[in-house]
């Protein structure tokens, strides 16, 4: 491929990263994780390692979204100090 | 012989993954900017319908049919992924008794 877009991929990985450390909300934070998992698939798509983009798809983008976002909604969002 | 055909699915590859990069690019500005929630969640569910596309395009561009796997897994799990984040939503909205700002954390 060519290295243009490996690096402009990286590029938005890096910055989705520091703004799901970043950004206030706690459903927020879940969805800049979802899609850096999804970048992340993504990337180890395009660099030929086609089995660990299907575990990351499968594991990353799906079901640890879905346990955040359970865990953020089984838990209070405001914190008390 | 590898005629213009061939040529001509190489550079319309090219122009589409460069056009699928952008698009990328642009979801994710209303995924970082987006002031609701519900910004958020579509754009995330935008950027993995795009990323499905850009792994057909990449099938299609290098000629492997293993991509194809990961894109038909990935608009499965990608899914689940949004369905699970709008039921959140909506339930918050629900607790809130039907206010839908939900942006004042942390203040």
């Amino acid at each position: 491929m060519h290295w243009q877009i490996d690096l402009f991929i990286l590029t938005l990985v890096i910055v989705c990263a520091l703004a799901a450390i970043n950004v206030r909300d706690l459903l927020g934070a879940a969805v800049l994780f979802g899609a850096y998992s999804f970048l992340m698939c993504l990337l180890w798509a395009i660099m030929g390692a086609v089995d660990v983009a299907f575990t990351e798809a499968s594991v990353g983008a799906g079901v640890s979204t879905v346990f955040f976002v359970a865990a953020v909604f089984q838990t209070t969002r405001r914190s008390k100090d | 012989m590898m005629g213009v055909e061939s040529q001509l699915v190489h550079i319309a590859g090219q122009i589409t993954l460069v056009l699928l990069t952008l698009a990328i690019l642009i979801a994710f500005v209303r995924l970082f900017i987006g002031p609701d929630q519900a910004d958020r969640i579509v754009a995330l569910d935008l950027i993995s319908v795009l990323i499905v596309a850009y792994l057909a395009a990449l099938s299609i561009y290098t000629g492997q049919r293993s991509y194809l796997d990961v894109a038909i897994a990935y608009a499965l799990i990608a899914f689940l992924g949004t369905v699970a984040l709008a039921r959140f939503r909506e339930r918050l909205a629900k607790e809130r008794g039907g206010s839908e700002d939900t942006d004042e954390e942390g203040k």
